[in-house]
């Protein structure tokens, strides 16, 4: 498992491990119900505190991505809908993201988009 | 997970100084960094935690034991490192390992010998011809080969050079993989804490300020910047402290929610480094 | 408690090879076997408290699993084993030079000990640290200045009170000796344990 932190970054560190263990598990590279390192050992790799990753964890864990047993460490969850429905909203982003940038490109403001959204949305 | 140390309203007074009403939790299995400016009275809350010191008036308990009863239980379960050395000077390590491991039931030589080997330490040499690095590593080497669960530290790194600093925080970090520990350590050097700490507390002029998990604290301090029209008597209350020039101010805050309420995007806020927060507190929370 | 004590011979090592001479010394210098007895007893114990002076000796013990009342027990109890140990060597050490000496003299001397011991134990830990190895040092001058001059006064106005006494009882005088010399040293015993517990490192 790759992760890359960046403490000149604005991002807080657990969310960057947080984000970027999800990306992982989205992307496919980290499989349902393989072991991802323990939180203890994670903070020594990445040189930052026990919390930090303790609490990314927590996030991870909330959010249905991984799942921990006692005494034996973390493990990729089952995809459930949830995850599955953040993976739409993922691409639904980068796809918006897209729409926004093209709009500014002609100088469409945000209200005149949005009520193109609106017209489209409900057809 | 509950707390290793707990001191309750804890004073203590000198001729010239005193360390008033500390109420202080160290949580189990994490690092705590405990920071102040030279004579802020840590080691004297550390010395009181290894009852070395007693408290004029307040509850120490540590392991949820008082040292009336349990003394040696607590000590048993202690691994302590002082600033400086605290080892007869003239013996060698073997001799003063020969002094140290009889009184605890749990020594472990084999694990002794592993940190002396890991650190390349002589055994031979009397420990006054050690250089300060070295001494930190035999007193180190001591501390934890008795499997001690709490391991106390005043300013383990002052004096020593940058390379063993990481050497030191690497070795620490290697000790937390194992769940139960829990380490407290003191230092006027925050950088040290930046990696490896996970609550810092706080003491000044005798009083602890804070000690707040380090997300609690990047969530309740920030550094605010911005120009100085934008200070009034008004504005100015959100801020802990001010530092003024003609080139703007920058200040810190310990209430986000209400700067970006009253400056929304005409500031740049940004999280403090623990020795902004250190410095900006000095002389204590007042709202300007 | 015991670690505590056979510390003493490990922080020693290197004074201990001067005890032989030092001994020798008193007894080629033909000392009163009493005072020989003396000087030999107070060797490890005193050297000891050259060490304990220093802070930081006192900062490693009360770190350590030990309880105050263990630290200074173990200065008491250490004290008397040291004692009957220098005994043990001083006496062959004088058989071995043909010295002769009586059981009073080793009586004499390890009262002596145990007296100088109960007075001067309690003030190491009264006086600030610096100042006890200079304390030593005069009681120790003076006691080897005038050192034999009063134990051979102590000799011979002992024989003399002893004479006197003899005709009442001279088991009672041993016992009564015996039972004041323990009194002090318990009382002092007792008296360091309260000034130890109560001080800061």
């Amino acid at each position: 498992m790759q992760i890359i932190i960046s403490n000149s970054s604005k991002e807080p560190i657990y969310e960057q491990i947080t984000n970027q263990i999800k990306s992982s598990i989205l992307a496919g590279e980290l499989q349902e119900g393989s072991a991802i390192p323990s939180m203890r050992n994670l903070a020594k790799d990445l040189q930052i505190s026990v919390i930090t990753t303790k609490r990314a964890y927590e996030e991870l864990e909330k959010a249905g991505f991984i799942y921990s047993i006692v005494g034996k460490g973390s493990f990729v969850a089952e995809q459930n809908l949830e995850v599955i429905r953040e993976k739409k909203l993922k691409v639904i982003e980068e796809q918006l993201s897209a729409v926004i940038t093209n709009s500014r490109e002609i100088g469409l403001s945000l209200d005149e988009l949005k009520q193109l959204l609106k017209i489209l949305y409900e057809e | 997970m509950g707390n290793v140390v707990e001191l309750k309203n804890v004073t203590k007074n000198f001729e010239e100084f005193s360390v008033k009403n500390i109420n202080l939790q160290v949580k189990q299995g994490f690092v705590t960094g405990f920071i102040g400016e030279n004579g802020a009275g840590k080691s004297t809350t550390i010395k009181m935690m290894m009852n070395l010191l007693k408290p004029d008036a307040g509850e120490v308990k540590l392991f949820g034991l008082d040292y009336k009863k349990h003394e040696k239980t607590i000590k048993e379960r202690i691994g302590f490192v002082y600033d400086g050395n605290i080892f007869f000077e003239g013996l060698n390590l073997k001799d003063i390992k020969r002094i140290v491991a009889p009184a605890y039931k749990q020594w472990d030589d084999t694990l002794f010998y592993q940190y002396v080997e890991q650190f390349k330490l002589p055994l031979n040499k009397a420990i006054k011809t050690f250089s300060k690095g070295m001494q930190m590593k035999a007193s180190l080497a001591i501390a934890l080969s008795h499997h001690a669960e709490l391991i106390i530290m005043d300013e383990p790194t002052a004096g020593l050079d940058p390379i063993f600093r990481r050497e030191l925080l690497d070795l620490l970090q290697e000790l937390m993989i194992e769940g139960n520990r829990t380490i407290f350590f003191s230092t006027h050097i925050t950088t040290d804490l930046d990696r490896i700490a996970d609550y810092i507390a706080f003491m000044q002029n005798g009083e602890l300020v804070f000690n707040q998990s380090i997300h609690d604290l990047a969530e309740n301090y920030a550094l605010v910047k911005g120009g100085m029209d934008l200070l009034d008597r008004d504005t100015e209350k959100d801020f802990v402290h001010i530092h003024r020039s003609s080139t703007g101010f920058e200040a810190l805050t310990d209430n986000i929610k209400e700067v970006k309420n009253t400056f929304g995007n005409t500031v740049i806020i940004e999280r403090p480094s623990l020795e902004d927060i250190m410095y900006y507190l000095k002389g204590g929370i007042h709202h300007v | 408690m015991f670690n505590l004590i056979r510390r003493d011979v490990i922080l020693q090592k290197r004074q201990l090879l001067l005890f032989i001479p030092f001994i020798l010394f008193f007894i080629i210098m033909d000392s009163h076997p009493a005072l020989t007895f003396l000087i030999a007893s107070i060797f490890i114990p005193f050297n000891t408290y050259a060490y304990d002076e220093k802070v930081e000796t006192n900062i490693l013990l009360n770190s350590l699993p030990y309880t105050r009342t263990e630290i200074i027990a173990s200065r008491y109890l250490g004290a008397i084993v040291y004692m009957v140990l220098a005994i043990g060597v001083t006496s062959l050490a004088l058989f071995a030079f043909n010295k002769p000496f009586t059981i009073i003299d080793i009586a004499i001397g390890s009262s002596l000990f145990l007296l100088f011991a109960a007075f001067t134990f309690p003030l190491f830990h009264i006086f600030k640290p610096g100042y006890i190895s200079t304390v030593v040092m005069i009681s120790f001058l003076l006691l080897a200045a005038i050192g034999p001059a009063i134990v051979l006064f102590l000799a011979e106005h002992l024989t003399a009170i002893t004479d006197f006494i003899n005709g009442l009882s001279v088991p009672v005088l041993y016992i009564g000796g015996t039972l004041v010399i323990m009194l002090l040293y318990f009382i002092s015993w007792g008296t360091t344990t309260v000034i130890y517990q109560r001080k800061a490192f």
